[in-house]
């Protein structure tokens, strides 16, 4: 597939090691506006090490070292005078557990904007708690209630309030770490359904172990493995004709 | 060498899904696939022997052997919804799977064929004095070695052979123009015996179609296990819907 310029992110030749561990080797990647990567490949592959240099989560594994570079509008996001703080507001991230702060419900949603300085006045703030509960499809379930703290919510329900508090501080992009693995069906097929809708505003990359997840909401699909990235291309044809053995291999339950 | 041999038939084993039960549901489908190739061109074989020799008993055969095809047709399609429904094939898999779907839809349109020639031979029963046009017997014979080579092809998901049976409906399409420029003249020739060459007309475009089905077979052959397209330059020599005896 072509590196568009058109990528609202685009990692090229990035290299991460681990001390001695060379855990992402030499990929380029771009995350589109409006559209959903997802990111497969087995356990231990770079695919979340990878998704990780996206916001420079990394930064903060200390013997961690990326070479390479990623721009998020054409702007360099390792460059030295960026601030860090800054990019995570325009690049938010959800993880494998639900982890809501022990907070209300509103103060979860209310913190990114409250530290990012985006409303001052109660009632603005009032208003982006409201509107983000709503874009994550929460705000019925939970309008009554916003003073209950976050953690007494459902598995389901807590990942769609950390996807809200990820949306309140106005993101470009998404990224997700497994979002759904600690989640049932029904919870699954809400947050599924959520990323659909959220597709139109952000540039969303996920990582996932379910195979039909990638399939069902991704519309780019890169395949990684022994942290090379092994195949990427359009979601239906990665599942229908994978160009790598390797992934058909992955993808049909053949690689041992 | 036989080392070379051992080493490949173990690669070969590498290549089976960690589940070892999905391999059987796909080897199931594939076997129902293959037997009811190996059922139609029998059904082909019979109905062309008992049209040769005015065999109603043969004729009645083949008509009561449909049934069995249909039978397995229903069995590949319950086969391959389960496949669906407990493993969600993706890639080749889902290939194998949709492709065993057709395929067995096509092998049962050809066994309808089989089964129409069959009913012409019961309707012209008696009527021996019209000999059975040669062309057909080079058309049947040409249709029952494609219908063999495409199951072979089937059996080895072997690309290549699928795509040299498809090219090969050209020469039935051939066949077919000869046989019905040769029946259209016998026919103004013999003006008493319309009814049975309007039924060997029609036996010539069964055997025509069960050359199409047969193409359209190796199409899927080569999509299921290539992941490309074949039939964009299917070759199209038929022309006998645009002929006219002078």
């Amino acid at each position: 597939m072509t590196q568009t310029s058109s990528a609202k992110m685009s990692a090229k030749n990035v290299d991460v090691f681990y001390g001695d561990n060379h855990a992402v080797k030499g990929i380029s990647l771009d995350l589109h506006q409006d559209e959903v990567t997802a990111l497969i490949g087995p356990s231990g592959c770079g695919k979340s090490t990878f998704l990780r240099c996206f916001n420079r989560m990394n930064d903060t594994v200390e013997s961690c070292r990326v070479t390479g570079t990623i721009e998020l509008d054409g702007e360099d996001i390792y460059d030295p005078k960026l601030d860090v703080v800054q990019l995570r507001a325009r690049v938010g991230m959800v993880f494998q557990k639900p982890n809501p702060f022990p907070k209300s419900i509103y103060d979860n949603v209310a913190y990114g904007p409250r530290i990012h300085g985006l409303a001052t006045a109660r009632a603005d703030l009032d208003e982006i708690v409201a509107t983000a509960l709503e874009k994550a499809g929460l705000w019925d379930e939970v309008k009554d209630r916003l003073e209950s703290p976050g953690t007494a919510l459902s598995g389901g329900q807590q990942q769609r309030l950390c996807i809200a508090r990820a949306i309140a501080v106005n993101p470009e992009v998404i990224l997700m770490d497994e979002p759904c693995s600690a989640l049932d069906p029904i919870a699954t097929a809400k947050v599924e359904a959520l990323i659909d809708e959220l597709k139109g505003k952000y540039a969303i990359a996920i990582v996932t172990h379910s195979m039909q997840q990638a399939a069902r909401i991704s519309q780019r699909t890169a395949f990684f493995h022994l942290g090379e990235l092994v195949e990427q291309g359009d979601t239906t044809t990665i599942f229908t004709a994978p160009k790598e053995d390797r992934t058909r291999d992955y993808i049909t339950g053949r690689y041992g | 060498m036989i080392t070379s041999l051992v080493a490949m038939v173990k690669e070969k084993t590498m290549n089976d899904h960690i589940v070892t039960s999905y391999d059987d549901e796909l080897k199931e489908l594939r076997s129902i696939v293959s037997r009811m190739g190996g059922l139609a061109a029998d059904q082909l074989q019979g109905a062309m022997k008992a049209l040769q020799e005015d065999n109603i008993e043969l004729a009645l055969q083949v008509r009561a052997g449909d049934k069995e095809l249909d039978q397995l047709d229903r069995t590949a399609e319950e086969a391959a919804i389960g496949v669906f429904a407990r493993r969600a094939p993706v890639a080749n898999d889902l290939r194998e799977v949709v492709c065993a779907l057709k395929i067995t839809g096509m092998i049962e349109r050809i066994g309808d064929y089989a089964k129409n020639i069959a009913k012409r031979t019961e309707a012209m029963h008696g009527n021996s004095s019209v000999p059975v046009p040669h062309t057909l017997d080079a058309m049947a014979s040409t249709a029952y070695k494609m219908i063999q080579d495409v199951m072979d092809a089937h059996a080895h998901r072997n690309a290549e052979s699928a795509m040299e049976i498809w090219e090969r409906d050209e020469a039935l399409d051939n066949l077919h123009n000869a046989a019905h420029q040769q029946i259209l003249t016998q026919m103004a020739d013999a003006p008493n015996y319309v009814g049975p060459y309007t039924h060997f007309l029609m036996i010539a475009k069964n055997l025509e179609r069960i050359g199409d089905q047969t193409t359209n077979i190796a199409e899927q052959i080569y999509f299921t296990t290539t992941g490309l397209r074949l039939e964009e330059a299917r070759p199209k020599h038929d022309l006998t819907s645009q002929t006219l005896v002078e």
